[in-house]
């Protein structure tokens, strides 16, 4: 059984050195995170790269779809997920599919090219925000502008899939965006009362919303950047990074729960001995009992509550 | 002198936590390292531990799932498969090198699955540089206690069994005549190396442990005959290539691409390499000087042999 050293290309080396064992492995791994989507007759089956955009099409489609989710386990790194044949087998089968781009989920253009389909819709966020293939976070979905655009492309995909169903999905789409109103506002709270607070960061992974929110993310770029792609930061990142928690001059410590390595460990642990509050964030949705939306308000909420009171919340 | 040494250490060097770590740690394993790898350039064992260090990335990756510090893995996996590959290759050096490259296969096979496992069923992201090309900078710092006693024991038991060890590395015939138990000294040797190795894997990588175990003895006994000698040489090497490496690490924090320091792991091994090969110039050079002057002397002899046809009836 070949054993490989691949490097997924993808942006900025948006990568992670991944061992790939051969397909028998890899099967029995996966098997557990890719669900089959049900083969029921009469519905759309589709598929999103990642459990929130499957979250999403779920919302839309009601009971006119069947959506599975290629990655939905909230104790992995999606960055280095390596698709299976299952995950071949029902991307293959679906017709419409919504994935994230920007390097992140690269599996996903080799899994269509292996499968090609003329019906099959696929819709990349990236793309679809105008935004580069090269842009450095790809952690799209923290951005409150994101998801509405989201919704109404799958709106559409779907009305041209079932148009005698497509009133019932503009209606779906309309309530979607209606729904996104506590975490607007839960950001703007946070924005009007802590704008400028200084907080730290493992990983890019929440910084769109932050931005939102107007904290200022005092961890370096290049940290977060070698964080999320499995490489070790640099001695100087490493002790500016312990500085912020040692001379308290960050209000939070906002943690990826998902990518977790002895450094980040002992970061961790360093925040919970000097005291910083920290918010545990995720990269695909924690389950069970979270949608989209109050996904994104427990995390905002996370924030909001260690800026004012202190408290931490590690995990959702 | 101020502008030198800021040229040399970028700034923040001394003050660094993870730098003081790198150095502790860095120096007590190429002491360790330096040690127990005089034995095994002697012994020509370098095969069996660079396998050693590469099975042991089995056990670091499989710690890596249990959630526990990766030196516990690497050193697990590289006793048990010391003890495979002395039971597996009996005493004959072929096959033993045999049973060290089945060994070897069937480790990185399990070292695949692990690495698998973590990227794919934890949230384990970098453990595949960790393990395999190491994280000097990032060892935690909980695990220093345990490191330093881990060598402190190795270098114990190297000098309580040195004269043995020496003997039987020299000339395993002899030494049965003389009455060691060359055997059970090969198995606990091998321990000891599988010890040293986890150490060096911890460092800077289980690929690249084999630097640190085989370049510093190796380099050490071009400049020195005297076993013993060799020993202290080959530890002086190793800490000067692991803390010059360091210091090149933090300074390549500026070099291109800026803010991403190059891996410690990368400068100590090409320093290694290049300390290897200017012991080879340097023994080369007195050898040239020293035969230059033989010759010179003979010539010398043969001269004063002519002056004296006599002398030689």
């Amino acid at each position: 059984m070949g054993q490989m050293l691949t490097r997924r290309a993808g942006g900025r080396g948006r990568s992670a050195v991944t061992l790939l064992t051969g397909a028998a492995l890899i099967s029995t791994v996966a098997a557990a995170c890719a669900p089959g989507a049900a083969s029921d007759p009469g519905k759309i089956v589709a598929v999103g790269a990642e459990s929130e955009y499957a979250n999403v099409i779920a919302q839309i489609g009601g009971p006119y779809v069947a959506v599975s989710a290629v990655m939905s386990n909230p104790n992995t790194d999606p960055h280095t997920f390596e698709a299976s044949p299952q995950v071949a087998q029902t991307v293959g089968a679906a017709r419409l599919v919504v994935q994230n781009g920007a390097g992140y989920d690269g599996f996903m253009n080799t899994i269509e090219s292996a499968t090609p389909s003329s019906t099959r819709r696929v819709i990349d966020v990236q793309s679809l925000l105008g935004l580069p293939a090269t842009i450095e976070n790809p952690h799209l979905w923290y951005s409150p502008t994101t998801m509405p655009k989201v919704a109404q492309a799958i709106g559409k995909d779907l009305a041209a899939l079932a148009p005698s169903h497509a009133a019932y999905f503009t209606a779906e789409v309309t309530v979607f965006d209606a729904s996104l109103a506590p975490w607007t506002k839960a950001i703007a709270a946070l924005k009007s009362s802590f704008s400028g607070a200084p907080v730290a960061t493992t990983e890019p992974v929440a910084d769109y919303v932050l931005q939102a929110a107007g904290l200022d993310d005092l961890t370096p770029w290049p940290f977060q950047a070698d964080i999320m792609n499995g490489v070790d930061p640099s001695a100087q990142d490493v002790s500016l990074e312990q500085g912020f928690l040692t001379g308290h001059q960050v209000k939070v410590f906002v943690y990826n729960q998902q990518v977790t390595d002895s450094l980040t460990q002992s970061l961790l642990t360093l925040a919970q001995q000097e005291g910083v509050p920290v918010v545990g964030v995720y990269e695909t949705m924690p389950t069970p009992g979270y949608d989209y939306q109050t996904w994104m308000v427990a995390e905002v909420d996370a924030v909001q509550q260690a800026l004012a009171g202190g408290a931490s919340t590690s995990r959702l | 002198m101020n502008q030198v040494l800021r040229a040399l250490f970028a700034p923040g060097f001394f003050a660094s936590d993870p730098v003081h770590a790198a150095l502790v740690v860095g120096a007590v394993v190429a002491l360790v390292t330096g040690a127990v790898g005089v034995f095994t350039v002697i012994r020509g064992q370098a095969f069996a531990g660079h396998a050693l260090g590469e099975v042991g990335s089995a056990g670091g990756s499989a710690a890596f799932l249990g959630g526990a510090n990766p030196l516990w893995g690497f050193m697990g996996v590289a006793i048990v498969a010391a003890g495979l590959i002395e039971l597996l290759g009996l005493h004959r050096p072929r096959a033993r090198d045999v049973a060290t490259g089945l060994v070897l296969g069937a480790g990185l096979g399990l070292a695949a699955l692990f690495l698998y496992l973590d990227a794919t069923s934890s949230s384990t992201t970098g453990v595949a540089v960790t393990i395999l090309f190491g994280s000097l900078f990032a060892v935690s710092q909980q695990m220093l206690p345990s490191i330093v006693a881990l060598s402190a024991v190795s270098l114990v038991v190297l000098a309580v069994c040195y004269r043995m060890l020496l003997l039987s590395s020299l000339s395993s015939d002899l030494a049965a005549a003389r009455g060691v138990p060359v055997r059970a000294l090969g198995i606990a040797y091998l321990v000891i190396m599988a010890v040293a190795v986890s150490l060096a894997a911890e460092t800077i990588g289980a690929i690249l442990a084999t630097a640190l175990v085989v370049g510093p003895p190796a380099t050490a006994l071009r400049l020195t005959k005297r076993p013993g000698g060799a020993l202290v040489v080959a530890g002086l090497i190793g800490v000067a290539a692991v803390w010059l490496g360091i210091v090149l690490a933090y300074d390549s924090y500026y070099w291109p691409p800026a803010g991403h320091g190059w891996p410690v792991s990368f400068f100590v091994v090409a320093l290694v390499f290049l300390f290897y090969l200017a012991a080879g110039a340097v023994t080369g050079m007195t050898q040239a000087r020293r035969s230059r002057r033989s010759e010179r002397a003979a010539r010398r002899t043969a001269s004063g042999c002519a002056e004296h046809p006599g002398d030689a009836a």
